[in-house]
């Protein structure tokens, strides 16, 4: 039976999914999931398409019936951010910029006004996304990349405890990457926020990741990145990373840190 | 009180300083009418398009005759059949909807559905009706008509305008970030499933309350055609909306004075003027693109 509850904290880990599963159709999506997204960590998903990957983080969101546990330790008001892999904007759609990011931060209706509390807002959380400017802009004239930051840029504010990215960095250029990077970092850093985020970059997820999950239907590696990237070639290749000839795994290169931690 | 506001009116129009057709009291009832209407069906038809319900909204205008004809069955009058048209349609709605939220099957199909139902059972309960009134009677219902708008049917409308309005007003952002995004409206602590049920409850009310004037089978129209329209010029939700309540202004008045000129249903002016001004703005707004993708 599924059990999704938050509990007082006690320090450690954030969130821990026991046993989870997810069923839709007759077809056995997710099975027997079990891992635990640390504090203050950057913790990546990895895993092939049709993996599970973004049904996992519906059933964190409750937004998909399951079965099984999923337990957080919130030590505010358990806020959750995110940023969706899709996000269908058909070309006519006139909202623009400023008015999307004012859904969710103005009482009154956006197609009323905006108020100029809500303007200063946007404009601050634009400019930390490297989107200056961008307030009167329609959605549907912005490029894959620009919509991302958009989804980001909302994804901040109020300040989440738990941030859930499914692959943020689809569209973006290489400086855009690189900025989204320093942003996820400063957040785990300096504001003790919780990443946990779907990414097929294995650049990357060696940069960046202090964890990883290896999907597919069901957890087939999952510790400290270094760890699991050094299970082999054949891992990776089952997780559908790109880049896999980008050098040795860092720190560690799987020597004396013996094999990933199994769950499954 | 209200003749005495008609005869003020018709002293206007008769010294020139408001149109001839403000002289008859129809005129003006129909006009008060279409000032309720622009702003309702306008501002609900920019969200029925972002949420992509023109086929739902379709499918309630049909969902309409029905209720019609089961409501003049079961004994109500022919100048106010609200009670069978708004039990059917708002039966239509709630049912299409829980049938949507849980079936894999796309939208527009289940829609379809619900289409052929509804239009199956209306046409043959539609002979039932012809056997006890004459269908020029129901014409009127179906196609819209200035002559048989009453006083009190001004007065339903204003409640339900402001009624509808109010809840709009207090859930708009849900309901347009559910449009959008619904895992994004989810986390922000939007009740998808509430929005959803809410939107049709308000839109079959906009729609039962308005088919006096513009007609059963037509009013669905004035849900989708003035949102269409602004979606070729808007750029933001501001213009989109005020675009939306101007286009379903401009058809309402611009069929009143079409319908009572050529003495065609009122409905079908005023679906005929909301249509001609979305191919105008169509038009605009493809010279306004070329222009700017002219200028360096």
């Amino acid at each position: 039976m599924a059990d999704r509850e938050a509990v007082p904290a006690a320090g450690g880990p954030l969130l821990e999914v026991r046993d989870l599963w997810v069923r839709r159709g007759g077809e056995t999506l997710l099975e027997r999931v079990s891992l635990t997204v640390q504090r203050g960590a950057l913790h990546v998903l990895a895993g092939p398409n049709g993996a599970g990957k973004s049904t996992l983080l519906a059933a964190i969101l409750g937004q998909t019936a399951f079965e099984g546990r999923i337990t957080a330790h919130w030590r505010g008001d358990g806020r959750i951010g995110l940023v969706p892999q899709s996000f269908a904007v058909d070309r006519t759609l006139p909202v623009t910029v400023v008015d999307f990011l004012a859904l969710t931060r103005q009482r009154r209706p956006v197609c009323l006004g905006i108020a100029a509390a809500t303007r200063r807002r946007v404009a601050a959380l634009l400019a930390r996304v490297g989107l200056s400017g961008a307030e009167g802009k329609p959605l549907s004239v912005l490029s894959g990349g620009e919509l991302r930051r958009v989804l980001l840029a909302h994804s901040l504010d109020p300040l989440p405890e738990l941030l859930l990215l499914d692959e943020p960095a689809s569209g973006l250029d290489q400086a855009a990457a690189r900025r989204l990077e320093q942003l996820l970092a400063a957040l785990c850093r300096d504001e003790g926020v919780t990443v946990l985020m779907v990414s097929h970059d294995l650049a990357q997820v060696r940069r960046l990741a202090d964890r990883m999950t290896v999907l597919d239907r069901t957890v087939r590696a999952d510790g400290p990145t270094a760890e699991v990237l050094a299970g082999g070639q054949a891992l990776v290749e089952l997780v559908g990373l790109s880049a896999v000839g980008a050098g040795a795994p860092a720190g560690g290169g799987g020597g004396d840190s013996g094999a990933p931690e199994r769950v499954v | 009180m209200i003749e005495s506001f008609y005869g003020w009116v018709a002293e206007l129009a008769r010294a020139g300083r408001l149109p001839s057709d403000f002289q008859y009291p129809f005129m003006v009832r129909g006009f008060l009418a279409v000032l309720v209407l622009a702003p309702l069906l306008g501002g609900l038809s920019h969200l029925v398009v972002a949420r992509r319900m023109a086929f739902f909204s379709a499918a309630l205008g049909q969902a309409a005759l029905t209720g019609l004809s089961i409501g003049l069955l079961l004994g109500e009058p022919l100048n106010a059949p609200y009670g069978g048209i708004f039990g059917f349609c708002l039966l239509s709605a709630l049912g299409m909807v829980y049938v949507k939220r849980r079936s894999a099957l796309p939208p527009d199909t289940l829609i379809g559905v619900f289409l052929a139902l509804t239009l199956g059972l209306g046409i043959c309960l539609l002979v039932a009706v012809t056997r006890r009134f004459n269908i020029h009677q129901v014409e009127s219902v179906m196609f819209g008509s200035l002559l048989t708008v009453t006083d009190g049917d001004l007065v339903l409308l204003a409640a339900a305008g402001l009624w509808v309005a109010a809840l709009l007003v207090r859930e708009y952002n849900g309901m347009l970030l559910d449009s959008l995004s619904p895992p994004l409206a989810g986390v922000a602590g939007v009740d998808s499933a509430w929005v959803e049920y809410l939107f049709a409850v308000l839109l079959t009310t906009a729609i039962v309350v308005g088919l006096k004037v513009i007609g059963a089978l037509l009013v669905e129209a004035l849900v989708v055609v003035p949102a269409a329209a602004a979606r070729n010029l808007a750029r933001g939700t501001r213009g989109y909306l005020l675009l939306s309540i101007a286009v379903a202004f401009l058809a309402g008045a611009g069929g009143l004075g079409i319908s009572t000129r050529l003495l065609v249903p009122t409905g079908g002016a005023v679906v005929l003027a909301a249509s001609l001004l979305f191919f105008a703005t169509l038009g605009f707004g493809a010279l306004r693109q070329r222009r700017g993708r002219q200028r360096p």
